[in-house]
Parts: C-alpha cells; sequence; structure tokens
C-alpha cells in the first residue's frame, strides 16, 4: 500500500488536457510573446514528460508541479533572451469586439490590458498564475516556494498595484 | 510570514466567489468585475500549436527539439571526467586496502634472502685451525653432543675467523687438490636468521609453534629465550634443523608471524671435512703401525714405548674422530636464529595447513575487518567529495535559481 508521501502515477496525458492552454496562457503573460511562449509550453511539457517518474504527489498537487517546471522553463527562456520586457509580440487581442460591447467595458478591458503592461513582472506572474492558469493559492505558493498566506499576501498587493494602474490608465 | 488581515482577506475571497461565478459583496464588485477582466484576458493558444502539441505527446516526445546550445550546460561534458577519476582512485584504494594486511602472511617485508656464499675452500686445518668460518660452527659444536667432547684447535680458529664477513674470507691456496678435497661431494654448511614480528598476544603462540615446527622438521632447539607481557614481548631461539629441511623450515617458521628479516647464509667446509678425515685417517694408520712395532718389541723398554705412543694416538684417534662428526654435523644440520618481536600492527599468524572452524571464524573476523577498513578508506574519500559535491549541487541550484529569479527581474 503506497504511502501517502510516495510517488503515485501521474497520469500524464490526463495532466496535459487539463493544462495545456492553462500552461500556455500563463508562459505566454509571463513572457509577453506569443511565438516564444509555445516554444516554452512544448519544451515545459518535454520536460514534464521526461521528469513524471520524479513526481511525488506529497509535494504538491499534479499541476503546481506542472507549473513549477513551465516556470523554470520560462524564466530560462527570459534568461536566454536577456532582454527585458519589450514586446514582441504583444498578445493580441484575438476576441473581436461585440458592437453590443458597451463602451465602457471595452475601455475597462484595454485598460486592464495597459495595466498588466505596466507591473511588475512578479506581480503579472502572480495575475497570470491566478487568472489565466487558474490556480488556486495553495498552488500558487507550491509554484514559487512560498507560503500559502504568503503568496495571498502577494496576489492582495499585485491586484492592489493592478487595480490603481488601471485607475490610472 | 505576512499575516493576512482581515481586510485582506475578504478582498481574496471576494475574488475568488468573483471566479467562481459566486455573488460578491456591492462594496468589492469592482473588484470581483477586474478579476472577471483579466480572466477574460487570457491568451489563449492557437489551434495549430494546439495540434502540433498533441502529437508530440501523442508521439511521446521522442523527438523532441535539440536543446540550444545556449542552453547546454557547460559542466556536462566535464562530469565523465571526475567520475571516471573517482571510482578509479576508490579502485586503487581498495585494492590497496585489501593487498595490503595480507603481505606479512606470505613473507614479505625486508627479506633478504640468499645469503652470502663463500667458497673457502681449504680452511687452515694444515696451519692449526681451519678458517671455516662462520658463527654457527661454535654453536654446533656446543649443541651437538658429539662436539661438545671437545674444542678443537678449529674453534679457535673459527672465532678468529668470526671477524671477517663470510665474502671475504680469502681463500687458502693449495689446500685440496680436485682429486682429495672430494669436489665431487661438496660438503657445505648453511645458516639462517629470520626475524618475525607477532601480535603482543600472539608471542607464547608463536614461540611454542616455532619450537613445534622445529621439531617437526627435525630439528631441535639449541636455547630459547622468551619473556611477555601485557605491552609486548620478545623471544630469541637458535636451532638446529637438518640441512636438507632448512628451506622447508625456513618456509614453515616465515608463516609464523610477520617477516621483517631473513637472511641465508652458505659455507662450504670441504677442506675441513677432508681435513678431519685424513688426520683420523692417519692417526689410525699410526695406530696400525704402532700395534705392529708392539708385536715386534722384544724388550720391556721397548714394549712401554710402544704402548705410551699407543696412548697418545688413541687419545687423537678420539680426538679426530670427534673432529670428523663434528664437521659432519656441520653440514648436516643448519643453525637457525630466529628473532621474535611483538608488534601490535601485525595481523594473526596463519595457523596451520588445516582448516578449523576456529580458523574460519578468525578468517570470517579478518575478513570483516578488511571489509570494514576498506569501507572506512572509501567512506574516508568518499565523504568529503561527496559534500562537496552536494555542496557544489545545492549552491549550482541555488545559483540557477538566482539567476531564474533575476530573469524576472530584469523583465
Amino acid at each position: 500500500m503506497p504511502s501517502r508521501t510516495s510517488s503515485r502515477t501521474l497520469d500524464f496525458e490526463a495532466l496535459y488536457r487539463s493544462a495545456r492552454d492553462d500552461v500556455y496562457a500563463y508562459v505566454a503573460t509571463l513572457l509577453r510573446d506569443r511565438a516564444a511562449a509555445e516554444d516554452v509550453t512544448a519544451a515545459a511539457f518535454e520536460r514534464a514528460y521526461s521528469k513524471q517518474r520524479t513526481y511525488k504527489a506529497g509535494r504538491g498537487s499534479e499541476r503546481a508541479w506542472l507549473f513549477g517546471i513551465a516556470r523554470n522553463a520560462a524564466l530560462d527562456e527570459l534568461r536566454r533572451r536577456k532582454r527585458s520586457a519589450a514586446l514582441t509580440a504583444e498578445p493580441a487581442d484575438t476576441r473581436a469586439t461585440a458592437p453590443e460591447d458597451a463602451v465602457e467595458t471595452a475601455l475597462r478591458r484595454a485598460a486592464v490590458r495597459v495595466a498588466l503592461a505596466q507591473i511588475d513582472p512578479r506581480e503579472r506572474e502572480l495575475v497570470a498564475l491566478k487568472f489565466h492558469a487558474g490556480l488556486d493559492n495553495a498552488e500558487i505558493a507550491a509554484v514559487l516556494g512560498v507560503s500559502v498566506s504568503n503568496a495571498g499576501t502577494q496576489l492582495h498587493r499585485a491586484m492592489t498595484k493592478l487595480r490603481e494602474a488601471v485607475d490610472n490608465a | 510570514m505576512p499575516d493576512t488581515t482581515p481586510d485582506v482577506e475578504r478582498e481574496l475571497a471576494a475574488l475568488e466567489d468573483a471566479l467562481a461565478g459566486r455573488r460578491v459583496a456591492p462594496e468589492l464588485t469592482e473588484l470581483g468585475e477586474l478579476a472577471l477582466l483579466l480572466r477574460e484576458e487570457r491568451p489563449e493558444p492557437s489551434p495549430a500549436f494546439g495540434v502540433r502539441l498533441d502529437a508530440k505527446l501523442a508521439a511521446g516526445f521522442r523527438d523532441p527539439e535539440p536543446r540550444r546550445a545556449s542552453e547546454r550546460r557547460w559542466w556536462t561534458p566535464l562530469l565523465g571526467a571526475p567520475a571516471l577519476g573517482m571510482a578509479a582512485t576508490v579502485l586503487v584504494i581498495t585494492v590497496i586496502a585489501v593487498a595490503g594486511p595480507f603481505d606479512g602472511a606470505d613473507g614479505g617485508g625486508s627479506t633478504t634472502d640468499g645469503g652470502a656464499m663463500s667458497a673457502t675452500e681449504g680452511g687452515a686445518e694444515s696451519t692449526g685451525g681451519g678458517a671455516t668460518g662462520a658463527t654457527p660452527g661454535a654453536a654446533l659444536d656446543e649443541a651437538l653432543p658429539e662436539a661438545a667432547r671437545s674444542s678443537g684447535a678449529e674453534d679457535a680458529a673459527t672465532s678468529s675467523a668470526e671477524s671477517l664477513p663470510p665474502s671475504v674470507v680469502p681463500p687458502t691456496a693449495g689446500e685440496g687438490s680436485p682429486g682429495s678435497d672430494g669436489r665431487e661431494r661438496r660438503s657445505v654448511e648453511r645458516s639462517a636468521s629470520l626475524t618475525l614480528a607477532a601480535r603482543p598476544r600472539d608471542i607464547d603462540a608463536v614461540s611454542a609453534r616455532i619450537q613445534d615446527e622445529t621439531r617437526r622438521q627435525g630439528g631441535f632447539v639449541v636455547s630459547s629465550t622468551v619473556s611477555s607481557s601485557s605491552g609486548g614481548g620478545d623471544g630469541t631461539f637458535e636451532l638446529r634443523i637438518p640441512a636438507r629441511n632448512l628451506d622447508a623450515a625456513m618456509a614453515a617458521l616465515s608463516r609464523l608471524g610477520k617477516v621483517r628479516e631473513r637472511s641465508q647464509r652458505s659455507q662450504d667446509i670441504t677442506a675441513a671435512v677432508v681435513s678431519a678425515r685424513s688426520r683420523l685417517k692417519d692417526a689410525r694408520t699410526e695406530r696400525q703401525s704402532l700395534l705392529r712395532q708392539l708385536g715386534e718389541a722384544t724388550t720391556v723398554t721397548a714394549t712401554q714405548a710402544v704402548r705410551a705412543r699407543l696412548r697418545i694416538v688413541s687419545e687423537e684417534i678420539e680426538q679426530a674422530r670427534a673432529g670428523v662428526r663434528r664437521i659432519g654435523n656441520r653440514a648436516a644440520f643448519s643453525s637457525v636464529m630466529v628473532m621474535l618481536i611483538a608488534d601490535g600492527s601485525v595481523a594473526p599468524p596463519v595457523q596451520d595447513d588445516n582448516w578449523t572452524p576456529g580458523d574460519a571464524a578468525q578468517d570470517a573476523l579478518r575478513v570483516l575487518e578488511v571489509a570494514a577498513g576498506v569501507a572506512l578508506i572509501v567512506l574516508a574519500v568518499a565523504l568529503p567529495v561527496a559534500l562537496l559535491a552536494a555542496a557544489a549541487a545545492v549552491a549550482a541550484r541555488w545559483s540557477r535559481r538566482r539567476r531564474r529569479e533575476h530573469a524576472l527581474d530584469a523583465v
């Protein structure tokens, strides 16, 4: 009978199916480069596939483990590029604005996009993990290597700055 | 660890409620809307990318893209050499550790085998004693019953020759022609000395085994001195071993402890043997002559004179006979000096050829000792290396993590 902390079989395909778009969204927000995000997402899944035997259930959820790998891959890409946040390809808004959308909502959406680009990368990463990847606070804490309360505090701080940025946008 | 305030908790809860589609408190409606807007801003992958990645998954990521040169770790090629070097070091240490403790058991050490052989043909017998050379000669004379009966002029000559090493004893020219010195059957006196080291607690046992081995080889102990104490001890043995068994005896004695020194010496004493025999023969011939003279004597005076001479000659015959036996014993028995010293670092002596359960237990203990020693050495080498490697790994991990975080800061 496997112990609680021992590794258990990882259903990699199921994890892939459930997290593929989330990983991409997180990486794309972090890198702000869609082409690079595709490469990094693919690399992250390759790493995860080759390391799936090292997954330990006791260390966190499968998603947290996968996003940890994706985060390292994204940061490696940032290091490799050694350039700052200058966008090579700002994620385009592929969603057509519905004519019936209120102007107020459209303006607010644009303001959010601008604010997201202005805030600190670490805070943007928190936003990406929370709202683009859909991780809960415990999973965010596992990915970043901090406590859950610390993750919550950081997230709240990021949201506060984002709100300020939106207001100023 | 920061503690979240109630306000923070409430706003975080509002975010969760908004994302879950639950109702948000009126004063936090704006925050909830922001959460929803953020979620709507989530980048979506292109369908083509999804298809490509799905295909890779189906292929089991067997053909991953080659790692970029900049992503290759510079230390990867170096992994092979240190690993091989460390493995070789551990192997060498293991071999040394395993081989080392058994060196002494098979007669290693500073053995100086095969001492000098000096062909001192024709000892100075005709000049009043034989320069037949070696120290063991005198000891043999004392030890052997026959030799103990007399101490001829030869002994004095022997002691005088002791000051010269056997190899430089000058051969005396003219003594013993090839026909007269029995060159076709040489008489050789052999002697040996052996210094053995044994554990202090084994001194008594090894002493007893030296004497047993001497008897087993057909020899005897001329003298022995053994002292043992809790901290050490030593022993000195003067042995006589039949010359034909000398090699076997030396081999057997060498197995009783760690050989510190071993030497053997050979000395040709053919001339001395021939001289002794000639003297005996001459004396017998003279006795025969005297007996004939006694039979032919017609006067009391002549008879008495012949009888007096006969007594002298008879004594000379006895002395010559003893001399022949003495010199024969010197060739037949080899003198062996064994010095036994205590040394705590010496391995236990080899018992005998019969392998008993006690031997098995001792062997097992020895194997365990060696294994423990090897393990200790390996540990002594491997532990610092492992600690360094672990520290390097931790440092590398920490450095890589820091560089990654720094990369995020630089965005």
